[in-house]
């Protein structure tokens, strides 16, 4: 369609801009002719204003892991756009998004919007092509594109996009508009700057707990002494003659039960909560302890009846096998702590509200907030604000509807803070699991079979977030008998990359009153430590170099394992490329601490292949363990940005680091014993090794990488340390403690 | 309530304030300094360092009434007309992630190249482990103070 100058104006008044163009993501394209939108709406990827200035619509959550800079650098590499022009909006929950997600998880940003960001970018950059065409009357063959503008012929005849806006919006959007080839990107393969760089070294950059709002007041909630404990009664006659304390309210919309204190600023609710006489109904988990629950699941791996991936016949070939291995690795529950706490600020009136979330899930959260508002969602906008880490937590909008709630019951606007003991707490984990394997090898040291045995326990976000009581007198219900099988779950058991020709895998489901949600890389860290682990002490068992062992299993190149098409070649390519930057199999001088180094591969969805060598160094009497070095190879695909994904390695080992020295999260009567840092420990910088990074060139798709790197950290740590001391650790995470109870076997 | 004087980024505000209010929260809320972050509010992260006559002191662990009469910079504070070299390095060396440690560990790391412009490494690390950084930027948090220093001992 065309529009008029004058509908043009009208609408660029609206929209206080020019040229808008919708476009779509792979998951939806949209109905209606952009340029018939009612108003110039965000829900548009692309805003030229006549002034030049490029506006992106961003449509994924930054927790850190740089989205605010791709999924622009993907959008103006295709439009040709002049970097210094563009500015970024975050996108705002409205009709506009029906049909897209505004939801970040599973590493998928990069993977789910490149097709899509790409063709909006080169869809706007076409049109700004037929308008100078138009307007200068030659072919718009002739015409190419540049920084921002539209140039012509020899003679170098140039207009500028934002001088072309209005033209541009009267020209036919085109169905398929032409993609660059890979040679002619500008910024996709660049390592940008942050776009948000600046603001954040400077302190300006704004997290949700940063938000203020005109007349806001802060809350903060005592919550169940253990969990699923019921609020019965409390008294706030202390709490109320406190200074700057407002009122106090029942809070029940969240995980656990609490009670808010609601004051003029953060510290007074904070401070105040010390006063609560509250009674609870301490409930039938009081007496949950995570030792006990781990000690437990090696009764539930034989009971493991969930079918995950089954080929050949791997019992038989098992009792056939001319040697044959078993072990059982545990992986404790564990926390995210990100360091902003919780926090959710939200002004909810009569018929209205806002709110501003740092979430992970804007699309989650409006679920919240409509349920505990009562209002329709048209009538209610969220704000994503910067992360201040997020690493699955903020998937879950618990604190969106705590915080929807006391507005709501209070009439003002209200920032609800955790502290950092609410935040480690009040999560919801990491699953405790176990996972137990049977290895057989022929007599040629070959693995014919492997029967990999996992736990899992329900993430149980989901059903509190559909309104199901994790503390109710229904037990939730069992997983469908296919469940496992159809989600691909356990990810890492389900696709393990290797061709073993007779492969069993199964999972039992252990109820466990703990909240769980997805955590960094979800259910890989402990299915790869386990898988990792294995090999390694089959490696051995076959008297094979553990580097060589896996080769093995890798060379029959592309597999299809359900959905999922694993090429070994790039599995394997890594590893060689990890062992070989590492020095594989050469010498450690003699003498002084025991040295040794271990090997670790995985790939992630299919998607990224990545292995790491940890070398490491231990005292002869085990006192001490450390990390000399680790070298990560990678395989991510075509690297959209590569600054951006050794970030995100370095990360990910980091996040492995903490894990595998540092802190577990037990539950001792039925409450979570580390309540911060002091007791959930993780890595600081002079327990950082350094970590090398080597990159596999590659032009498959991009392959996604924000979680990929965690899971290989572990294993490759303690298979280094049974190669330096012969000591095999199943645990985590690994002490000086660990390792001589390993000893003593 | 009591009435403080306290002096931010060479600005003297009057703050009425409990005594036993952290100055952390009083810069956050009193004074809309959003930029010193609580990641703790019992002096185990860092994420709320500020500088009084170029010190790391942590506002979570100042009192207000403890806080009267001093002067402090923060985040906002340090590089108020051009970056500090610190800020500039942790843009060079493509430091933050997610950022919110960030405002933190560059007042650590100011202070710290301000009391000694040559770190070792080692230094380095003693100064900056008291603080945490989930996303784990340890390795180029301790590049871009190399590069800060080397670029502080030019000028």
């Amino acid at each position: 369609m065309t529009l008029t100058r004058r509908q043009f104006l009208r609408r660029s008044a609206m929209a206080g801009s020019g040229f808008v163009l919708a476009t779509w993501l792979p998951e939806l394209a949209f109905g209606a002719d952009p340029l018939e939108a009612d108003g110039f709406e965000p829900n548009l990827f692309v805003r030229i204003s006549p002034d030049d200035t490029v506006t992106l619509t961003v449509i994924r959550h930054e927790m850190g892991q740089g989205v605010r800079t791709l999924l622009p650098m993907i959008l103006a590499d295709e439009l040709d756009a002049d970097w210094s022009t563009i500015r970024i909006e975050q996108a705002v929950t409205g009709p506009k998004w029906e049909g897209i997600r505004l939801h970040t998880s599973g590493s998928g940003s990069s993977r789910g919007t490149f097709d899509g960001l790409r063709k909006a970018g080169a869809m706007a950059r076409e049109m700004l092509v037929a308008a100078a065409a138009a307007t200068w009357g030659v072919p718009a063959a002739s015409c190419r594109t540049d920084a921002g503008h539209v140039i012509h012929g020899p003679g170098g005849r140039r207009a500028s996009y934002g001088a072309l806006c209005v033209s541009a919006a009267r020209q036919t959007r085109p169905d398929a508009p032409r993609l660059k080839a890979p040679e002619e990107f500008r910024f996709i393969g660049k390592s940008m700057k942050r776009i948000d760089g600046h603001d954040i070294v400077t302190g300006r950059a704004r997290y949700g707990m940063d938000v203020r709002v005109p007349g806001m007041i802060f809350a903060s909630i005592e919550r169940a002494p253990v969990l699923g404990a019921k609020l019965v009664r409390y008294d706030d006659a202390a709490v109320l003659r406190m200074p700057g304390v407002i009122r106090t309210l029942p809070v029940r919309s969240g995980i656990q039960h609490g009670v808010a204190v609601i004051a003029t600023d953060t510290y007074a609710a904070m401070r105040a909560r010390a006063a609560l006489e509250i009674t609870w109904d301490r409930g039938r988990h009081a007496t949950f302890d995570s030792d006990r629950f781990e000690a437990e699941l090696d009764g539930w791996l034989e009971r493991a009846t969930y079918k995950v991936r089954h080929e050949g016949d791997a019992e038989a070939a098992l009792a056939a096998a001319a040697r044959r291995h078993e072990a059982t690795y545990t992986f404790p529950f564990q926390a995210h702590a990100p360091l902003e706490v919780m926090n959710c600020t939200a002004d909810v009136r009569a018929d209205e509200a806002e709110i501003w979330a740092p979430t992970q899930t804007q699309h989650r959260s409006m679920e919240q907030a409509v349920k505990v508002t009562g209002l329709p969602e048209e009538r209610i906008r969220i704000h994503a604000i910067m992360m201040g880490g997020a690493f699955g937590r903020r998937l879950f909008a618990d604190y969106v509807a705590e915080s929807c709630d006391l507005s709501k019951a209070i009439g003002r606007p209200v920032q609800l803070v955790w502290t950092r003991e609410d935040e480690m707490r009040h999560g919801y984990f990491q699953p405790c699991t176990a996972q137990g394997f049977a290895g057989g090898l022929d007599a040629d040291g070959r693995l014919v079979a492997l029967r990999h045995r996992a736990t899992s326990s329900p993430l149980t976000i989901y059903d509190i977030h559909a309104g199901r009581d994790l503390y109710g007198e229904t037990p939730l219900p069992a997983p469908e008998p296919e469940s496992f099988e159809s989600g691909q779950s356990p990810w890492g058991a389900y696709d393990n990359p290797y061709a073993i020709p007779n492969l069993r895998v199964d999972a039992a489901s252990v109820p466990s009153p703990v909240p769980h949600g997805p955590w960094r890389a979800v259910e890989y860290p402990s299915t790869v430590w386990g898988r990792e682990s294995f090999l390694d002490e089959l490696a051995r068992l076959a008297g094979a170099d553990p580097l060589r062992f896996r080769l093995e299993l890798l060379a029959g190149g592309v597999r299809e394992v359900g959905p999922f098409r694993i090429d070994g070649a790039r599995l394997a390519r890594v590893l060689e490329l990890a062992a070989e930057k590492a020095g594989w199999g050469t010498p450690f001088a003699a003498g002084g601490r025991m040295r040794g180094r271990g090997i670790a591969a995985s790939v992630y969805h299919a998607g990224s292949y990545i292995a790491q060598v940890a070398e490491v160094s231990l005292a002869r009497d085990l006192s001490d363990v450390r990390v000399e070095r680790i070298v990560c190879a990678i395989d991510c695909g075509r690297m959209l940005h590569p600054e951006g994904v050794i970030g995100q390695a370095e990360s990910g080992i980091t996040w492995g680091l903490s894990y595998t020295f540092g802190g577990r999260m037990d539950f001792r009567g039925g409450r979570a014993v580390a309540r911060g840092y002091q007791d959930f420990a993780v890595v600081r910088m002079r327990d950082m090794p350094p970590v090398e990074f080597h990159a596999v060139p590659s032009v498959e798709r991009p392959g996604g990488f924000g979680e990929h790197p965690v899971p290989m950290t572990a294993p490759a740590i303690a298979n280094a340390i049974h190669d330096a001391a012969g000591i095999r650790v199943r645990r985590l995470p690994i002490t000086p403690d660990a390792l001589r109870a390993a000893r003593r076997g | 309530m009591a009435t403080y004087r306290i002096t931010v980024n060479g600005r003297p505000h009057t703050v009425d304030v409990e005594p036993d209010t952290p100055l952390l929260w009083v810069l956050r809320d009193a004074l809309q300094l959003t930029g010193t972050k609580y990641g703790c509010g019992e002096g185990v992260c860092g994420a709320c360092v500020v500088h009084e006559s170029g010190q790391a002191l942590r506002a979570c662990m100042v009192t207000a009434a403890a806080a009267d009469g001093r002067r402090f910079t923060t985040i906002e504070g340090l590089g108020a007309d051009a970056l500090h070299p610190v800020q500039q390095a942790w843009l060079d060396e493509d430091v933050a992630q997610c950022g919110y440690c960030q405002p933190g560990m560059i007042m650590t790391a100011a202070a710290l190249l301000a009391g000694n412009p040559a770190p070792t490494d080692t230094q380095i690390d003693e100064a900056m482990s008291d603080a945490v950084c989930r996303c784990g930027t340890y390795n180029r948090m301790r590049a871009a103070i190399r590069r800060a220093a080397a670029e502080m001992r030019r000028r």
